[in-house]
Parts: C-alpha cells; structure tokens; sequence
C-alpha cells in the first residue's frame, strides 16, 4: 500500500521564476521512513507542504503533477480538515506551533477536535506525555521553554493526532545529541506500529537505523533517491548527507598571514571566576570559573539547558552576574557597556533571523561598523563578505539568502567588527554537510587569523575534529575541560 | 522577565470561575465604566476591580500595568487640558506673566474632570480584561465563546492575537540582545528611541509574517475547523458561578436605574 506517493509533482510559488521543486516522483509502502536532506534553500520545506497537500489546498503558485495519500489524490480532500485526519505534521520553526499557554492544553488541542471519547483523550494525553518525557513540563507556559522542549512539544502535539501520516521538517534540530535519541525511539516505535514517515533531517548518523529510503535534494531536484547505501556510495552525495570535519584542525590554507598569531605568546583574553547566574528560581550558572586564552578554539558542549547560552551572553554584558565577575582583556564586564564589550566580543545568535533588517548584504554588515564607528567599511564589508563566500551576494535582500548563507552573512555581520574573541551559539543549525564544514571552516581560518573562537555545539564531531579545548557542562557546572591540542 | 497577558497558572477563586461568568464581569463593568461620568462612581469600580485581583491572588500581576496606566493617564489629562477647555479656569500651562504668549493654554475643571474620567475608565477596562485574560486558559476562552455562537473564524482570530503578545515580547528581547551584541547603541530620550526602532522592528516584524503562516497551518492541523469536538475538563457552573451572576444582574439593574434617573 502506498501511503505517500508523488507523480511529477512540480511547484513554483507565486511571483517566483525558478521553480521550488521539479518534477519529484517518489513513492513511500505503508510503514517506511524516507529522510530527505540536501543543503538549505533545496527545497525540502516545500516538498513537506507538497507531500501534506497544504501546497494544493493553502498556496497559490504553480503545480504540476500530482500527490497521492492513502491511494486518494490531495485534490480529492476536501481541504486541511479532510487532511488533518490523515497526516501529522512538525514544522520546522517550533515557536510558530506553540499557541496555547501551558504544554498539556498544547497536546490536548490536538486531541479534542477529532471526535474522540473524553475518556480516550485522558488517556491518549498522558500516553504521549510519557514517550514524549513532556509529564514534568505539563504546567509549563510553550513559551518559556527552550528550543529543544518546543520542539518536543510540537512532536507530542502531532503525534497526539494519532494519524498514519507523519511528516517531520527538522524536528530535531535544536536537539542536543540525548533528547535526539529519544526521538529516534519514539520514531523507531511509531514506525513498528506501522506509521509513515517523511523526515526532513540532517543527522543521518543519528537517523541510519530507521531510514529506509534516503533522498537528497538539491535546487528542487532529487538528485538521489535510494536505499541509502546505495546512494551513500557517492562520495559527492555522501558529503552532503553526513558532515566530514575530519582534518578541519590541521587544515593550512597556506596564506602567509596564517599562524602569526600562534608565535605570540597568548594572554588570557576571558577571564571568568565564580559566575553564578539564575533565572527565577532556576539555577542556570553556578559558580563557574574558566579562562579563555588568545587564539584559541574552544568548543561548549552540554545538554539542552546547561547553562552554555548564558554563560556567554555574560562575555558581553548582555546578562549581568549575579555574583562573579567577568573580566574581558583585563576589564570587569561590570564596568563596561555593552556597546564597548561589541568591539573586543562578537556574539553570533543561533538565529540569524533575529538580527537582519537593513535592504542588503552589504547595508547589513555595515551596521556593526557604524555602531563602533566606522563610515567607511566599504573595504572591510568586502572582506568580511569574501571571507565567508558571499561577496556576490552583496546587493541581495539578506532574507532572501538560504538558511547557510544567513548563517554566513550574521558572521560576517561580527567579523567585520574585528572583534578578537568570536562567539558563536550552534553555528550549523540547519545546515546540511557541506555548509556545516564550510562554517568550520571559516572559523578556523579566523582562528588562524588570531581569533580565539568559542563555539557552543551540540554535535560532538565539530567539539572534537575541530576544537582545541572542549568544556562540557552540565547544570550550570563545568563537567570537564579538555585541552585536545597543547595550547602554549 | 513577566510576560504581558499570558495565562497565569494559580488555583484563586477567580480562576475557579466559569470563563461565562468572567466574560458577563467583564461586559457589566466595562459597560459601567464607558457609561458613567461620575468620578466617584469610576473609583468604587477600579477599588472593586482591584478588591477582585487581590482577592484572585492576581493582585501583583495587576499592578504591573499601573506604569502604563499612569504614563496613559498623564497623556490623557494633557490632551484633554489643552483640546477641551471647559468650566472654571483655576491657571495657565503658559504662566500669564510671559509676554505675547501669557496666559494660553488654560488649565480648565471640566478639562482635567474629563480627563480624569477616561483615565479611570480605561483603568476598570485594562484591569478587568487583564484579570479574564491571565486567569483563563486560552482554550477555554476559545470553547466559551464558540458556546456563545461567536463564529469559529473571530474566535481563532481572537487566540492568535493574544497569543501573539507574549510571542513578540519575548523575541523582541532576543531581536535586541542580538544587535547589543553587534555593537548597536538604543540611544536615549525619544530621537534616540525613534532612531533605533528599524534594528529590532523590521526583524519583529518580518519573522511575525512568517510565523503567522505556520500558526495558521497549524492551527488548521489540529482540526480546529473540523467542528467535532469532545467536551473535555469543560467548566461548570457552580453555586460561585450563580452567586457571581446574580450579583451582576442586580448590580446592572441597580445602575440601570440610577443611571435612567441621572443620578449616576
């Protein structure tokens, strides 16, 4: 029985020349699992609301071909109602599927519309907030939750609908590697239970086990399709579907600037002792103590909620410590301003979305520059922009970069500011092998440039091929600190 | 940081209420309010608005829009002083003593009375419906009103909107954590805060748009539109609920009244 099936299907959306998708045809039995991956802007958020039918029923554009769920052309639905009781769907920006204000009225949204027994519902809700581990969140407001439990929220609400269909953008994406293998466990479960599954995702390694067609798209196009060793046998595919970053530490790009800064001896550029911090009656820093040298590239590794994002937000002065200090280049953050703190201390968001609103690229990366002072950047703007590999992106409107070149154009938008030590909070969110080596890549290069890079990650194999000192935290704590190569 | 309007999980007896009952509080003092013209009167409501909060244990959640409300009032009374002279004159905004433009602007009874009067009015409105918002689950505010026959369309728009305000504050912080960090200065006074609105606006905005579309969706998903719909955990009315209406329904009569014989 063919649960999924797409015939031809092409789209463009409206007020576009270049189409999203072209001409896709793939099929999906009952109780298999396809995961489509392929660089960002692919096309793979179109290809889910295709394969939902939101695309025929919801968008304007043009389509061509056709889309089959459960042996009945989407044309022949009704609308979303009609559709909502054959497929589930996790979109991949999890803040927009929060809409209630605690997590059980959440999941019970989902629940209550189907014409269920209330008895039933009682007990299809404490089900799911069992394999979804959401039982101690259930008074929680969506809101205040981190990425990660928004994520989780958003696929217990989905799953809630009970329906034979899953279609799943990204749901892990800002997952650290535990809570990613719960979903591989309740996912491993779902499909012995015969559910179908199309999973948009980058974390194969983490996926392998269940997939068994693995799809690559690229402009629109499949550009594999297959069992996935046969398709992993493509050395060009397989760096798209898995990031390599082997070699990334020891890469030498021969530039004659390189390696000058590892001949100075380096100083002690952060210096933080006995930081603690909560939110509320959270802990969330607890007497932390650490200091970062010049040049180096450290990697902050830890769960979901350990206190990473906040003890670098305290670098510069965005959070004020509760007690502790924070000394930037000799300086106690208390005594600076943020907008000091900005020349010495670049902090890249997870989100680049959170900081583009100026015309173009250009404009965008010119902003940190006036803010320290500098009219004329247009030459550094140019470097900033080619050290990244965005240069002929410059008069583009930023929002319309793929989610890679976004992620990009916000470093860019900090290392024009010269700033000497670079921040940055899960740099390859989204992004698919190539781009996510890029990325690294970029940064090590920084690194040689002087930069001491610090980069908070969830993916163990960036802490530990590129990395020269890895600190893992766990509950606001310093679990360990481990130096991988001898920094003088 | 406290987000505005967003549900506030507690177990006071204003929580307890039918969200029926919390609505007709609602239309019996806002009604009041807009009708009446009597200062005294409009302070016994915002006293009772206020006995209400402290009683429902909202008391502090309340009071934190007295900032706003004050801000409100003092633009409020300065508008009506200067567009609606009225009554006995008691000065001048411009002292009399200064040539050519002495003695303009004068600051009127009738003007401030006015004045005085929206600033109560608003503040039974503000606080009355920011005691139904924060002590009912957005769910049952939706089932309620799709009770009251309210077609399904106003009442989704209705949800999206309220939850739209805790959604935009709170990445509006991340929006502006993510320019301090590129260097970006607010600036002071109100050029400044012009000035600056572009950087954490533009992004607000642009990412609400987006946003708005997979809400939508979502929404949709859910089957919020199926029109089936199992009848969960739904409140009931209780004795609290019957004594509160009732109160109201001779409180309205009692207004009714007076406000026919233009006593109040």
């Amino acid at each position: 029985m063919r649960m999924i099936e797409l015939r031809n299907v092409s789209y463009t959306y409206p007020h576009t020349v270049q189409d999203a998708l072209h001409d896709l045809t793939f099929f999906l039995p009952n109780g298999s699992c396809i995961m489509v991956t392929g660089p960002s802007g692919a096309g793979k958020t179109t290809l889910c609301l295709a394969a939902a039918g939101i695309l025929h029923h919801e968008y304007g554009g043009k389509k061509e071909g056709s889309v089959i769920l459960d042996g009945k052309n989407v044309a022949g639905y009704s609308g979303l109602c009609e559709l909502a009781e054959k497929i589930g769907i996790v979109f991949d920006d999890p803040e927009a599927q929060m809409i209630f204000t605690t997590v059980e009225e959440e999941i019970l949204s989902a629940l209550e519309h189907r014409g269920l027994e209330a008895s039933v519902i009682e007990e299809r809700l404490s089900a799911i907030m069992n394999t979804t581990y959401l039982s101690e969140l259930r008074n929680r407001s969506p809101h205040k939750l981190s990425g990660g439990q928004k994520q989780r929220v958003a696929l217990a609400a989905t799953l809630a609908l009970g329906n034979d269909i899953l279609i799943l953008d990204e749901p892990t994406s800002e997952l650290d590697e535990h809570a990613t293998g719960r979903i591989v466990a309740i996912l491993r479960n779902l499909k012995a239970l015969g559910k179908t599954i199309l999973l948009v995702e980058h974390k194969y390694r983490h996926f392998h086990e269940l997939v068994d067609i693995l799809a690559v798209m690229e402009n629109g196009r499949i550009s594999a399709i297959g069992k996935p060793d046969t398709v992993l046998s493509d050395e060009r595919i397989r760096k798209i579907v898995t990031a390599d970053f082997s070699g990334i530490r020891d890469v030498s790009t021969g530039d004659p600037r390189d390696n000058t800064s590892i001949a100075t001896s380096p100083e002690t550029v952060i210096s933080v002792k006995n930081l603690s911090y909560s939110y509320g009656d959270i802990a969330a820093l607890d007497s932390v103590s650490l200091d970062f040298s010049s040049g180096e590239f450290v990697a902050i590794v830890g769960e979901n909620g350990s206190g990473k994002t906040t003890l670098v937000k305290h670098f510069n002065r965005l959070l004020f410590p509760a007690s502790g200090d924070v000394l930037v280049k000799g300086k106690n953050t208390r005594e600076s301003t943020v907008t000091d703190l900005a020349r010495h201390v670049g902090l890249v968001f997870q989100n680049p979305d959170h900081m583009f609103f100026a015309d173009t690229v250009q404009e965008e990366v010119g902003f940190g520059l006036k803010n320290i002072g500098i009219t004329d950047g247009i030459e550094i703007i140019g470097k900033a922009l080619a050290d990244v590999n965005l240069l002929h992106t410059k008069d583009m409107y930023p929002r319309w970069l793929s989610r890679g070149e976004r992620q990009r154009l916000a470093i860019a938008c900090v290392i024009a500011m010269r700033p000497e030590i670079i921040v940055l909070d899960e740099p390859t969110t989204g992004l698919d092998g190539n781009e996510s080596r890029l990325v690294m890549e970029i940064l090590k290069s920084l690194q040689r440039k002087g930069h001491t890079i610090v980069v908070i990650t969830h993916n163990r194999e960036i802490a530990d091929n590129c990395a020269d000192r890895i600190i893992s935290m766990k509950n606001g704590r310093i679990l360990s600190d481990q130096r991988i190569r001898g920094v003088i | 940081m406290t987000e505005i309007l967003a549900y506030v999980h507690k177990d006071g007896f204003f929580h307890r209420l039918h969200p029926f009952t919390k609505i007709a509080f609602i239309i019996v003092f806002g009604l009041m309010s807009i009708l009446s013209t009597n200062l005294l009167f409009l302070l016994v409501l915002v006293a009772a608005v206020l006995v209400i909060a402290y009683g429902a244990s909202l008391n502090n959640e309340v009071f934190q829009q007295f900032r706003l409300i004050a801000v409100m009032s003092v633009v409020l009374i300065g508008i009506t002083l200067i567009t609606m002279p009225s009554g006995s004159t008691i000065g001048y905004l411009v002292p009399e003593g200064i040539p050519l433009i002495g003695g303009s602007l004068p600051v009127t009874l009738g003007a401030i009375d006015f004045g005085l009067v929206m600033t109560l009015r608003f503040m039974v409105l503000i606080c009355a419906f920011q005691l139904f918002v924060i002590s009912t689950q957005p769910r049952d505010i939706v089932h309620t009103m799709e009770r009251m026959k309210i077609p399904t369309d106003y009442t989704l728009m209705f949800l999206i909107a309220l939850r739209f305000i805790p959604t935009l504050q709170i990445e509006g912080m991340r929006i502006h954590e993510a320019q301090l960090a590129r260097g970006y200065n607010p600036g002071t006074g109100l050029i400044g805060k012009v000035r600056s609105v572009a950087p954490v606006v533009v992004p607000l905005v642009s990412n609400a748009l987006s946003r708005a579309d997979v809400l939508g969706l979502t929404i949709d998903i859910r089957g919020y539109r199926t029109g089936k719909r199992t009848h969960l955990r739904e409140f009931a009315f209780h004795m609290r609920d019957y004594s509160i209406l009732f109160l109201m329904a001779i409180v309205s009569c009692v207004y009714a009244s007076l406000y026919v014989n233009q006593i109040l």
